[in-house]
């Protein structure tokens, strides 16, 4: 009865001189009763304030504090209505007009916009009230909120800021949890969430945040005790299991996101986060057609979401990519790419699943889907929704993406070790149980690459040496903040590299077993410093001790050098090498560009003295020092295509066949669709009678002439009856002939084919 | 028989069946390479040019008064450039192939640089001033009877088509209009695809203006796509006089593209030997075969098809193979 009163008090007279505080108080109480899934009675008022609102003119007469109370009621109606979020908006700004010295209506404007993921506009009215009062926790918590959807790196501080500023601040406490939580940071996590919840124990984020913390750390009775007051708080608590689940897929546990998403969805059919976060992680554990029908679910609730939007876009498209089957793989690309992406990467990843099942005493489940992109922009989306991410690859766990070829500039990555890395994932994941912490799991997937193949995968850079010298390479407990929450690019790169060399020293001092008893504790829960002590039986500051040491000895001369010179490593000398050679000096050139490479020897960038060495000690006539000198460019640098394709003319020059075909199959990593490499390859392979090695690089070159494909499927040909394989070449000729009959060449072999079955030789 | 009798001229009108028609003439070529504006467009356009010169002369075996070059800067090494390319030598190159050609012979004209301007105003650029449309227009008045070529491959270039279509034309832009005004790399696919027979896309061993057309276009489109860049060039062709280009000729139904698929880019030579005219009829006969096989594919097994189209290609090959046996043993091309 009380409620029907004041839904029709609210209905009839107009919001203007009526008590603010009132309103206020309704409003919270509504929102409260919409958020516990009590929706009838809060949208019978929002319809009433809203249709008030209307009356009056679109409130032509209310106060600002009536006009924000009809934005929110606006709010609530467009979780239904698209339109209603524009008409909350309006009457956002109308508050903020009516009043400009009042910042209320900025802040609700900047959260509606927030929650409709317009972050750019969203942080301009958040940056407009900290302008007028920089203090304001909302706003602060607004900025943190909108760097947190952005995914950049200044959330965190950003929600201390807004702790500072108000630390009663409940909703600010909670953030600062989930962004500690998702830099693997539990305890402090733990803390900020019972703080959160200790200033407002009704909301089920803080709930969720809380269980998710007790669940990520294994702390099963925590848990339990937060799903039972979120039950006690809702009976149907959708959001605090939307909480749990994205909570569990930024932490690449993908199949829990589901499993968390489909309780969610189950609580409130019409919570589109949940129908979100649930298509978003079917699609990432390779549950194609459920994924899109969540998505359409959500989408269809929520137009706004440009992640459900896009990705569905993006469905669309891989609608009309092609599948290529290997044993244990599916290679998913697009139908003009399917075809040789599957013949050079269906080897490769075979080879890789053999090698890492052995490394790892693990076999994951198969096949393994792997996506490739030929618009960056489309990878992206698919890995995190947006475009913009920066990666090259991403493993899902049994579900990998990345770019293809022509998503990327030529020579500027290396596909091979991309596809290496993102499989060892796979392994690191499963054996874990998706547990593996960030820096072990890329740790141990670089180590994996530099295995692979000479020259792939991070190396020593003079970034992390300089960063060594100078004492700031993160210890290991907080290696995993280097991902996480990296303060740039460049600490990402020295990241992985330093992931790498402690995952290379714990093999080399304890074998590959203790990687193995690691990955396997991460699975049974134990954390990163009981997981390290299980497989090692050292102390995480016995490790760091072990490890800087040995950085130190493996690192000697670089520190000398940056030790005699803190501004650079190679000081001027680079400089006054290249233009010696550039001057027609090579002698000095050689003199100086030695005296660099001195300095740090095992620096192989392209553009480092090794590389500059070998150019000058080619003028120089010195083939064999140039030889040694590229090696260590292309032996350390993944994408030294043209150092690759200078050692193999060397090697060709010196008759080294198998060394140039060793080259130049580096350099077909690196540049996949260059044929020339390829042609190159498979002439060479000819001459040295590898005939298999032959027949692989004119597939591939068959499956990469778009323009001339009756020529190469003719070659492909030539090199199968050279690999005496008549069968197979006389499938590709028929193919061939049938398109082109009077094609002369096809037809001589053609004849030779069926000679060779038939038992004789050539016709 | 004179053997000069039965070379048959570079550019020839064929049929589509039987494949070859005799001459009516010669063929005549002139290839204008306009201003670079830096050293790497230079390099593109001279080597370009000098490229479809080379393989005038060397494989069309076209007589010297019929190539005529005209380019930016005299080259030094050959292929050399006639003139430098104005207004005014362009004129009197088109001079020279109205009076050095006959009616039935073939001219073909193609334009290497940066285009500019639209409609009537679309220009190559070269030294001086630039010849609009009408121009070229007035200068293709006079090849009246000829079978006319041109392939205007510079940017911006897509308004010359409606206004220089006509009868016994085949006009090619690398644009379909004036607003595509990036440098194009179609000149560079289009004479590749010539230089190199790839665009021989029967692999019959004679290369159509249209196969070379098609080379040049699907070869643009895949150096974009491969790039991961927008296609900002659209190549077009139009050889039916209807103001109207066509971009991918081997549609079906395609409008445009029946005068140049019996342009032939190259040398034909007839037989000599009445046993090789012979297997040329009999491997014509067995082609004939293989085109009805297709045609009533849906209507066989897999594998009875399968196993007939073998049989038809290897007795085509085995036709062939006799052919060249005869042809060796002195018998065959003249």
């Amino acid at each position: 009865m009380r409620r029907l009163s004041l839904v029709m008090m609210l209905a009839t007279a107009p919001l203007a001189g009526q008590s603010a505080a009132l309103h206020l108080d309704r409003v919270e109480s509504m929102e409260r009763s919409w958020v516990r899934g009590d929706r009838a009675q809060a949208l019978a008022w929002a319809r009433a304030v809203t249709g008030a609102w209307e009356r009056a003119d679109r409130g032509a007469n209310w106060s600002a504090a009536d006009l924000i109370v009809a934005g929110r009621a606006w709010r609530m109606l467009g979780s239904d209505d698209p339109g209603a979020v524009r008409q909350a908006l309006a009457a956002f700004d109308a508050a903020t007009a009516r009043d400009t010295t009042a910042v209320e209506g900025r802040l609700w404007a900047a959260d509606l916009l927030l929650e409709r993921y317009n972050a750019p506009d969203a942080n301009a009215e958040y940056r407009a009230v900290l302008q007028r009062d920089s203090v304001n926790a909302r706003a602060w918590l607004g900025l943190a909120r909108a760097a947190a959807f952005e995914g950049r790196d200044d959330a965190a501080t950003l929600a201390e800021r807004s702790v500072a500023a108000d630390s009663s601040f409940a909703p600010a406490q909670l953030l600062l949890a989930q962004v500690r939580l998702e830099a693997e940071q539990y305890d402090s996590a733990r803390v900020s969430a019972e703080r959160g919840i200790s200033l407002d124990g009704e909301r089920e984020d803080g709930w969720g945040t809380l269980a998710a913390v007790a669940w990520l750390s294994d702390d099963h009775d925590a848990f339990l005790a937060a799903e039972q007051r979120a039950r006690e708080l809702n009976p149907r608590p959708a959001g605090f299991y939307v909480t749990l689940a994205d909570a569990a897929a930024r932490h690449r546990r993908y199949a829990d996101a589901v499993r968390f998403a489909d309780q969610a969805r189950t609580l409130d059919s019409l919570n589109a986060r949940a129908w979100g976060i649930l298509g978003i992680n079917q699609l990432r554990v390779g549950k194609m057609e459920q994924g899109r029908a969540s998505l359409e679910r959500a989408f269809a609730r929520d137009p706004f979401h440009v992640w459900h939007k896009n990705t569905l876009d993006l469905l669309d498209q891989l609608a009309d990519f092609r599948t290529v089957e290997t044993e244990r793989f599916q290679i998913v690309a697009p139908a003009r790419d399917a075809e040789f992406l599957g013949t050079i990467l269906g080897p490769l990843l075979e080879e890789a699943y053999d090698s890492l099942a052995a490394r790892y005493d693990y076999h994951p489940p198969t096949p393994v889907r792997l996506e490739l992109y030929s618009r960056h922009a489309d990878f992206s989306v698919r890995t995190i929704g947006l475009t913009g991410m920066g990666a090259l690859g991403v493993s899902f766990g049994t579900v990998l993406a990345m770019d293809a070829p022509a998503a990327r500039q030529p020579g500027s990555w290396n596909i091979g070790s991309t596809a290496w890395h993102e499989l060892a994932h796979t392994f690191t994941l499963g054996l874990s149980a998706h547990r593996v912490p960030r820096w072990v799991s890329e740790g141990l997937s670089v180590v994996e690459e530099r295995r692979a193949r000479p020259g792939w995968g991070a190396h020593a850079s003079v970034a992390f040496v300089t960063s060594l010298h100078k004492g700031e390479l993160l210890p290991i407990e907080r290696l995993n903040e280097g991902f996480t929450r990296p303060s740039g690019p460049g600490q990402l790169s020295l990241a992985y590299y330093q992931a790498s060399l402690v995952a290379e020293m714990l093999e080399r001092d304890f074998g590959i077993e203790a990687i193995r008893v690691l990955l396997r504790s991460y699975a049974e829960g134990m954390a990163d410093d009981a997981a390290l002590l299980h497989a090692t039986g050292l102390t995480t500051d016995s490790l760091n001790a072990r490890f800087e040491g040995w950085l130190r000895q493996r690192f000697a001369a670089p520190l000398a050098a940056l030790a005699d010179d803190e501004q650079a490593l190679f000081g001027s000398t680079l400089r006054e090498a290249g233009a010696a050679l550039d001057g027609g000096n090579v002698a000095l050139a050689v003199e100086l560009f030695r005296e660099a490479r001195d300095r740090f020897p095992e620096f192989g960038d392209a553009n480092g003295p090794n590389g500059g060495l070998a150019l000058a000690l080619l003028a120089a006539g010195d083939t064999v020092g140039a030889l040694a000198a590229l090696k260590t460019v292309t032996h350390q640098d993944e994408t030294a295509g043209a150092a690759n394709v200078m050692e193999a003319a060397v090697h060709a020059a010196r008759a080294d066949t198998v060394a140039a075909l060793a080259a130049l199959a580096r350099a077909a990593w690196i540049m996949p669709e260059d044929v020339n490499i390829r042609g190159h390859r498979a002439e060479l392979s000819a001459a040295i009678g590898d005939h298999l090695g032959a027949v692989a690089e004119r597939r591939a070159l068959a499956a990469l002439a778009r323009t001339d494909p009756l020529s190469a499927r003719t070659d492909l040909a030539e090199a199968l009856l050279a690999a005496d394989d008549p069968a197979e070449a006389r499938r590709q000729l028929l193919d061939v002939l049938e398109a082109a009959p009077r094609y002369e060449r096809a037809q001589a072999l053609l004849l030779e084919a069926r000679a060779r079955l038939n038992g004789g030789g050539k016709p | 028989m004179n053997n000069s009798l039965n070379l048959l001229a570079a550019i020839v009108l064929i049929s589509t069946t039987p494949p070859v028609l005799t001459a009516q003439g010669g063929i005549h070529l002139l290839v204008v390479s306009g201003l670079s504006g830096e050293e790497s467009f230079a390099s593109t356009f001279e080597t370009t040019a000098g490229t479809l010169i080379d393989v005038a002369r060397d494989r069309w075996k076209l007589p010297e008064g019929s190539v005529i070059w005209l380019g930016e800067r005299c080259v030094d090494a050959p292929p050399t450039v006639s003139a430098i390319a104005t207004r005014e030598t362009i004129a009197s190159a088109f001079d020279t192939l109205a009076a050095r050609s006959q009616p039935g012979d073939v001219v073909m004209v193609v334009l290497v640089g940066h285009g500019s301007g639209e409609g009537e105003g679309t220009r190559l650029s070269i030294a001086g001033p630039d010849p609009v449309v009408a121009d070229y227009q007035r200068w293709l008045a006079g090849l009246f009877g000829r079978t006319v070529v041109f392939v205007n491959t510079a940017s911006a270039s897509g308004d010359v088509l409606p206004i220089l279509s006509g009868p016994d034309r085949v006009v090619i832009t690398s644009t379909r209009s004036a607003t595509e005004r990036n440098a194009t790399i179609f000149a560079q696919h289009f004479v590749h695809g010539i230089a190199s027979d790839e665009a021989d896309a029967n692999k019959d061993g004679t290369l159509t203006l249209l196969e070379a057309y098609d080379y040049a276009r699907r070869a643009v489109d895949e150096a974009y796509t491969s790039a991961g860049r927008l296609l900002t060039e659209h190549a077009q062709l139009d050889d039916n006089g209807d103001r109207e280009g066509t971009a991918d000729v081997t549609l079906p139904l395609a409008r445009d593209g029946q005068l140049a698929a019996r342009l032939v880019l190259g040398t034909q030579s007839a037989p000599t030997d009445p046993r090789v005219t012979a297997l040329l009829a009999q491997r014509r006969d067995l082609e004939s075969a293989v085109e009805a096989l297709r045609l009533r594919r849906d209507a066989m097994s897999a594998a009875d098809y399968a196993d007939e189209m073998e049989r038809l290609l290897v007795a085509i090959a085995e036709h062939t193979r006799d052919i060249r046996a005869l042809e060796q043993a002195g018998g065959g091309k003249p």
